[in-house]
């Protein structure tokens, strides 16, 4: 069985394509996270795959489903943070021989395949779908929610890993090398951080509404504050450090006026969702959560870096997209859990949303007021990258586990949880899922 | 002669991630020779200091890796040294705020970190 990339007919890209024709007829329910770590250390039982079989278990531990029901499996093939093995460098053949293997040497420790994970899982017997959705667990989400409610799978698990190897991350890899092939010869030849280009776009925002990246602390608080209520996070399991105001304003900056702190901290992690039919969920261990709708974004920016002009025109096109499909409206918002790594393009994401009816320009006001999750306006319950590092999963365990009425003491209380938003990564291109207590 | 200490953390100290080769019994030695002392790290400020509190050790600062001209706007001292283990965020802002630099392992061996010098 060879895994295709998921076609472009899977996803909800444009504006008028009315009610998602599923709505309410997926659910999510089993969720599986596997212990964090900053960096890997070499061990077998430690490798991007070895985590990964873990998160796989656990989600269909949580569902209560009998392994030899799942027919299907999503995968996202790529696992780096900007680390990548380096060229030449020995293979860790005693881990290698700890696993059933594929062509790839390396798969299972800076890859993933969807092969390599059934050979080294044979509890999955009857596995008969598998496909990946590339880049993000956002992206594997639409294409799971779709897979299910087309009928190609009916019990279907999902997954993204992320390893970090020892060293710098972006610099090795294409970025090693004597020649950089195609547009990242033009975006990335000249070494600016990763955030440079949101950075751009933040400095542009403060300076057409008159705002500052002070007034980013008190997100970055509540984030941090989330996230050390999210026992799956890193921040919670090895440094549970608050991220105050006088620790955010001094730390130095990466491509300013973007912070170290603005930027994610890459760990190794694994997360993983058991999504069925919103039939067969009604007879499985956690109460589903049902997918209202997904939609994505592919535009593409008529430059190097998206404009301050392309970022709202897009965002507001994703927010009206959400809520088309879903036949929802902001007001039906719970809480939101746009992404955020990097946190300055957090609020583009939210004003794109008119979450709580704010428009552009008017999201750092509002990170003044209460954003808790004991307040009325609840914001990135998740705490997201800043409040457990990078991995673009949080915000959707998040969702799952906020509308199950299991968050734990992360549990929104200042609404009632009923409908929620999560996806990304960037303001342009991007994926998103709403999800929902019930099915309509 | 006063001197100033500048402590890396993560890669430098015994607690950081990962740990590094100085312990805090080192740190403990130069801080009962007088020396003036604290922590120049990636971590959160507040982190730092609890990092110390934890270990009952008593600071003269805290910053951010990009502070070190403003300890040495902030101290008098004869001897300004930095300890670290990153070319870039460790040796270059060093010298570039008119510190002198030792990786860890020179720490170690260096007769301020022994007990009769």
């Amino acid at each position: 069985m060879t895994t295709p990339t998921a076609p472009d007919a899977m996803y909800r890209n444009d504006e008028g394509l009315g009610i998602w024709e599923h709505r309410g007829k997926v659910a999510a329910v089993g969720v599986g996270h596997a212990p964090t770590s900053r960096r890997w250390d070499g061990r077998p039982e430690t490798c991007v795959g070895a985590i990964t079989i873990d998160a796989l278990r656990k989600a269909i531990d949580d569902a209560g489903v009998p392994p030899d029901q799942i027919d299907g499996l999503v995968v996202v093939p790529v696992t780096t943070t900007g680390a990548f093995w380096e060229a030449g460098k020995p293979l860790p053949m005693d881990v290698i021989q700890s696993f059933q293997q594929t062509d790839d040497p390396l798969d299972g420790i800076a890859k993933l395949s969807a092969e390599w994970l059934l050979a080294n899982m044979p509890e999955l017997t009857n596995v008969k779908f598998t496909m990946y959705g590339p880049g993000c667990m956002s992206n594997a989400l639409n294409v799971t929610a779709q897979a299910v409610g087309d009928g190609l799978t009916h019990t279907c698990l999902v997954v993204k890993s992320w390893h970090n190897f020892e060293g710098r991350y972006y610099q090795g890899g294409a970025n090693a090398g004597d020649a950089l092939p195609g547009t990242p010869a033009i975006t990335q030849l000249w070494g600016g951080p990763a955030s440079y280009s949101t950075a751009l776009q933040f400095a542009e925002y403060c300076r057409k509404y008159g705002k500052t990246h002070d007034m980013m602390a008190p997100f970055m608080e509540n984030s941090r504050r989330n996230g050390l209520r999210f026992p799956e996070g890193y921040w919670a399991q090895h440094r549970p450090e608050e991220l105050g105001p006088e620790d955010y304003l001094a730390s130095r900056w990466i491509a300013k006026p973007a912070n170290l702190f603005d930027n994610d901290i890459p760990i190794m992690m694994s997360g993983a969702y058991l999504f069925s039919t919103a039939e067969r969920a009604q007879d499985m261990k956690q109460p589903p959560v049902y997918i209202l709708n997904h939609a994505s974004s592919n535009t593409r920016p008529r430059s190097l870096v998206p404009t301050l002009d392309e970022v709202e025109a897009d965002t507001a096109r994703t927010g009206r997209k959400i809520y088309e499909g879903a036949g929802i409206t902001a007001d039906d918002l719970s809480f939101e859990n746009m992404y955020d790594g990097f946190s300055l393009f957090h609020q583009f994401h939210l004003e794109g949303l008119g979450y709580r009816g704010i428009g552009f320009g008017d999201a750092l006001d509002f990170y003044q007021t209460d954003i808790s999750i004991e307040g009325p306006n609840p914001v990135s319950p998740s705490g997201g990258n800043v409040g457990s590092g990078r991995s673009r999963v949080w915000m959707h365990t998040d969702c799952i586990q906020q509308l199950q009425g299991r968050a734990g003491a992360r549990q929104v209380t200042g609404v009632k949880p009923e409908v929620g938003v999560s996806g990304g990564p960037m303001p342009l291109g991007g994926n998103y899922t709403v999800w929902s207590a019930s099915p309509d | 002669m006063t001197v100033l200490i500048s402590f890396d953390i993560d890669g430098t100290l015994e607690v950081g991630d990962p740990p590094g080769p100085l312990t805090m019994d080192m740190v403990r030695l130069v801080r009962d020779k007088d020396f003036l002392i604290g922590s120049c790290s990636d971590r959160t400020l507040s982190a730092q200091r609890a990092i110390w509190a934890d270990h009952d050790i008593e600071v003269d600062f805290v910053v951010g890796k990009h502070m070190l001209p403003d300890v040495k706007a902030q101290f008098e001292a004869d001897v300004y040294l930095h300890i670290g283990d990153r070319e870039d965020l460790d040796r270059q802002y060093a010298l570039k705020a008119g510190f002198d630099f030792l990786w860890p392992d020179e720490a170690v061996a260096h007769p301020h970190f022994q007990a009769d010098s």
